[in-house]
């Protein structure tokens, strides 16, 4: 058991269901939910069935290794179907068969969870599944997305890998997880948390971020005028990498955080907008 | 005949489960019996994936009879005893041969006529309109889409059972053909169940691993918790809303019974049951009042063999206990004053202001209503309370668990040693959270709980954000009726316009609404909300009407007023005591004010009037000034006989002004004392149409 077997087998699951099997996006993203094979292609009419890992950044979480919980940065499987298959609920309970979870020994719960990304202005109605109160899915049915209402309705299925490989492998510490047979994720990420967790806290420049953010945020806006919304989704994902690392400096009043959050949700909402109106045009 | 409807979903949230269960109930009903169908029977039951309503229902609609009359006999027969062109068009016009026409007999003399009779439609054919009417009405507070569709409901639908009398019926509801036959539990027997009778599904699902009947589900949670706890002599720590979401969060409970480290006892109650209950819903266990390393849960679930459920809930649960100590330690390394200054940076509401703001004013709202109530001993430490109680927003407890805020606060602040009533007043502060909750057992609480919620919704008002049907974004209706209820259950007596006065003062000109328009708007707010809450209580709604007559001077006499309208509706004096005065109302209606001059008092009965209202009056002015409404009341009765002979005698429209105007001058000095009481004209007595107000 590791984590890259689990990796293996959900990626068997869901290309046999039909999903291509996208790369991790190679930008600083908080959530798998906000890279371009999720984000531009639940907008719009096309259908769209997709599968990936993307590692996700979240700074505030980092614990410096001493938590046997908590990274700043952890790893999802990331499942986009649209529009959502009717069957859906018992194609994942499959997926949880193929990694080998024993459903009938279990408590599984499908728990109501409506998730929300202000930053990207998208919303779902859905779940986190819990199994035996682990949370170890969040269920969603994307309602809207850049503030644009979405039809068909995508589903989204995000495993928190490392949390569910703990759960497989009743481990209470996530650095004795092993990645792969020979490589432990102590091995790969102790010194990884270590060194982000001190620069996500202390060492951060936050003038320089400030500066960056202000940056991005003015490409992000110009590359919208010039109608290069890919570009721009990139800055916005930039945008708020930066607001995370800021805010985990604690640089950010409750104020300024409404306002950046709108800043980049404004941007973010013109790139979807300008997205679906010229796919409606060609 | 018998009726089966299952609506088949994925895992819907409790709450709206149960609201959707009401709903299709209650409309139904309303359909079936519209129908003229009798309704033997009507339930619902349900559980997260399923919307099911059970019935006892007529065959149908019962035939009908109806006579109908045409042109008169003379007219319609024509001497050679044919029918006459009338006749004809008449039978023509109707439908029916010229041979069905019989003579009627009526009142006015002979007809011609018929009796109509229709076949009332079988409650099968019905049904096929009305299930799909219903379900599509079926609404809840957040709605969905999924597919390719265009519904909107809490969560996707999977299936529709819907039998009458033991047959399928043929209908469709958006696209799903009702169907004889429904599935088991989701993981432990997944397969089809067919159905023909109430006895089969309940049979059959309960063989499938479903409980469908939320109350069977209920004695079961209850019983496998006894059967854990009783040994120890333990009890679950209460959380009835706890308990009444899991019944229907699962299809087949199973109580768990797991332990945490002791090493975590060191947290307090508070921060370990909120811990316990928020993510894993697990309730605490309590021995003589004492938190104990233990914990229940219910699963969803058959068994529990290997105690997997179990060891994965203890270990989800170490990790959050983990978290908790963490932030309990890191909370305490600042003082809760210094924390508070960082209020300044957090936001109460964009154009209120930030929680500094906020507690600012709360200093001196609370100082004022200390002075107010004449507790100046508390004055200190409340102005003390006030400037911590929204320090803790700030701490990691609070931001972890929201539900905690108050209380944390309050717990910090007596590890720092504050006196009792200050971190009492903190702790109690949010308090009450409803109507149901309890409000804060401390004064200091109570003062602080009531100056926090009034100073928020008077500067929500003051926004001209207006609260209406479903709209109350930042539950005002709440907060008012945490006021209502601190100032009735602490009894506490404040001038409440005053109050309003001053809270409206704290915001200086951050207000869009002139402040006189604001303090209307909340007098008419908390009027409704007081209407509300004392019909809750059970109190007759004409009675509440006339105590809330009077105005909300002091909110706590409204309750005094009702209850003493409550205690003596019963006496034999109340009711013409209350046509009396009616009659009173009635005659002053649109008369100008005037005033009683003695001298002009030149009959016998209308001195005698004066002399017995004086007594009455300046006795019962003491009682209805320390809230007496009873004796007050009690005492006015005696004006009855007096007022009787007044009007027997007495020409109260008297041909010469001045005595007139004197004589109405006397009612309305009675009036006035009335109107301090209640406003009787709102009562409604026997014979008298009652008409109840739209309520607001």
């Amino acid at each position: 058991m590791s984590v890259q077997g689990l990796i293996l087998d959900l990626h068997t699951f869901w290309a046999g269901r039909g999903c291509y099997l996208a790369p991790s996006y190679d930008l600083e993203v908080g959530a798998g939910t906000m890279t371009p094979d999720t984000f531009f292609r639940v907008l719009g009419s096309r259908p769209w069935k997709v599968g990936y890992v993307q590692p996700s950044r979240r700074p505030k979480d980092g614990r410096y290794a001493e938590n046997p919980n908590r990274v700043q940065k952890h790893f999802q499987y990331q499942v986009i179907m649209k529009p959502s298959p009717a069957e859906i609920q018992d194609m994942y309970l499959g997926s949880l068969a193929a990694i080998g979870v024993e459903l009938k020994d279990h408590d599984l719960r499908f728990d109501e969870d409506n998730w929300e990304s202000p930053t990207i202005g998208a919303w779902g109605v859905g779940w986190q599944v819990l199994l035996d109160g682990l949370e170890i899915t969040q269920f969603t049915y994307f309602q809207q997305c850049g503030g644009i209402d979405l039809s068909p309705v995508p589903v989204e299925i995000t495993y928190g890998l490392d949390r569910l490989e703990m759960f497989l492998e009743q481990k209470d510490n996530i650095y004795d997880l092993d990645w792969s047979g020979d490589v432990s994720y102590r091995d790969l990420r102790f010194r990884e948390e270590k060194e982000f967790s001190e620069y996500n806290f202390n060492a951060a420049d936050v003038g320089g971020l400030r500066r960056m953010f202000d940056l991005f945020e003015r490409e992000a806006a110009r590359l919208i005028g010039r109608d290069l919304l890919l570009p721009a989704y990139d800055m916005c994902l930039k945008c708020s990498h930066t607001f995370n690392l800021l805010d985990s400096r604690g640089a950010i009043s409750v104020t300024e955080r409404v306002k950046m959050i709108g800043q980049i949700r404004e941007l973010v909402n013109g790139v979807a907008e300008k997205f679906t109106a010229g796919k409606a045009a060609s | 005949m018998e009726f089966l409807l299952e609506l088949l979903t994925e895992e819907m949230p409790a709450s709206h489960v149960r609201s959707g269960l009401q709903q299709l109930g209650e409309r139904l009903r309303a359909e079936i019996a519209g129908a003229s169908v009798e309704v033997r029977k009507l339930e619902t039951m349900g559980t997260p994936r399923r919307l099911v309503a059970v019935g006892d229902f007529g065959a149908g609609q019962p035939d009908s009879e109806q006579a109908v009359t045409g042109p008169p006999k003379a007219a319609a027969i024509a001497p050679d005893g044919s029918y006459t062109q009338a006749a004809r068009g008449f039978a023509r016009s109707q439908g029916i041969p010229e041979s069905a026409l019989v003579v009627v007999k009526t009142a006015k003399g002979e007809y011609m006529g018929f009796t109509r009779r229709a076949k009332g439609i079988p409650t099968g054919e019905l049904l096929v309109g009305i299930v799909p009417r219903v379900l599509g009405s079926l609404s809840f507070p957040k709605m969905m889409r999924w597919g390719t569709g265009q519904l909107r409901f809490s969560r996707p639908l999977h299936g529709l059972l819907c039998l009458f009398d033991g047959k399928p019926l043929d209908l469709a509801f958006e696209g799903l053909a009702a169907r004889d036959e429904t599935v088991g539990h989701r993981i432990f027997a997944p397969r089809t169940i067919v159905v023909r009778t109430l006895a089969d599904y309940m049979e059959g699902l309960r063989g499938a691993e479903v409980i469908v009947d939320p109350g069977e589900r209920r004695q079961a949670i209850a019983g496998q918790i006894e059967a854990f706890l009783n040994p120890l002599k333990a009890k679950v720590y209460p959380d009835p809303g706890l308990l009444e979401e899991l019944i229907y969060n699962v299809e087949h409970p199973l109580v768990v019974f797991g332990a945490f480290p002791e090493a975590f006892l060191s947290l307090p109650i508070e921060v370990l049951s909120t811990a316990m209950r928020e993510g894993q819903k697990l309730f605490s266990v309590v021995r003589d009042r004492k938190q104990l390393p233990r914990f229940l849960g219910v699963a969803d679930a058959v068994r529990d063999a290997k105690g997997l459920i179990r060891s994965g809930n203890e270990r989800v649960l170490r990790a959050r206990l983990e978290d908790a100590r963490f932030f309990w330690d890191q909370d305490r390394k600042l003082p809760l004053a210094e924390r508070a200054a960082g209020l300044k940076n957090v936001v109460f509401q964009e154009k209120l202001g930030s929680y500094d703001d906020k507690a600012q004013r709360l200093k001196k709202l609370a100082g004022y209503l200390c002075d107010k109530l004449g507790a100046a001993g508390l004055k200190k430490d409340i102005i003390t309370a006030a400037g911590l109680c929204k320090a803790d927003l700030l701490t990691e407890m609070v931001r972890e668990f929201s539900g905690l805020q108050g209380k944390m606060g309050g717990l910090y602040a007596r590890l720092e040693g504050y006196p009792t009533a200050v971190h009492q007043a903190v702790y109690e502060h949010y308090q009450p959270a409803g109507l149901e909750d309890e409000a804060p057992t401390s004064l200091a609480g109570a003062v602080l709980s009531a100056a926090d919620k009034l100073d928020s919704i008077v500067g929500v008002i003051g926004l001209g954000i207006e609260v209406t049907g479903s709209s109350d974004p930042f539950g005002l209706r709440r907060n008012a009726h945490g006021v209502c209820k601190v100032i009735l259950d602490k009894k506490l007596r404040v001038p409440f316009p005053l109050l309003l006065t001053r809270a409206l003062a704290g915001y200086g000109d951050r207000l869009t609404l002139k402040r006189e328009e604001v303090k209307r708007y909340c007098l008419e707010f908390f009027s409704g909300r007081m209407r509300f809450i004392l019909e809750k209580q059970g109190f007759r709604y004409d009675l509440v009407g006339a105590a809330l007559g009077p105005g909300l001077d002091q909110i706590l006499d409204v309750l005094l007023r009702v209850k003493a309208l409550d205690a003596l509706k019963s006496s034999p004096l109340f009711e013409p005591f209350i046509l009396m005065a009616k009659r009173i109302n009635n005659i002053l209606k649109d008369q100008p004010a005037g005033k009683v001059d003695p001298e002009l008092l030149i009959e016998k009965e209308e001195r005698e009037l004066h002399s017995t209202f004086s007594i009455i009056r300046d006795n019962a002015a003491p009682m209805i000034a320390r809230g007496d409404f009873g004796r007050a009341q009690s005492i006015l009765f005696k004006i009855q006989p007096a007022l009787n002979v007044f009007f027997d005698k007495v020409l109260v429209m008297a041909g010469e002004k001045r005595l007139r105007k004197n004589r109405l001058g006397l009612l309305q000095a009675i009036n006035r004392t009335l109107l301090a009481i209640a406003d009787y004209s709102q009562v409604v007595v026997e014979g008298e149409k009652a008409v109840p107000p739209v309520r607001r």
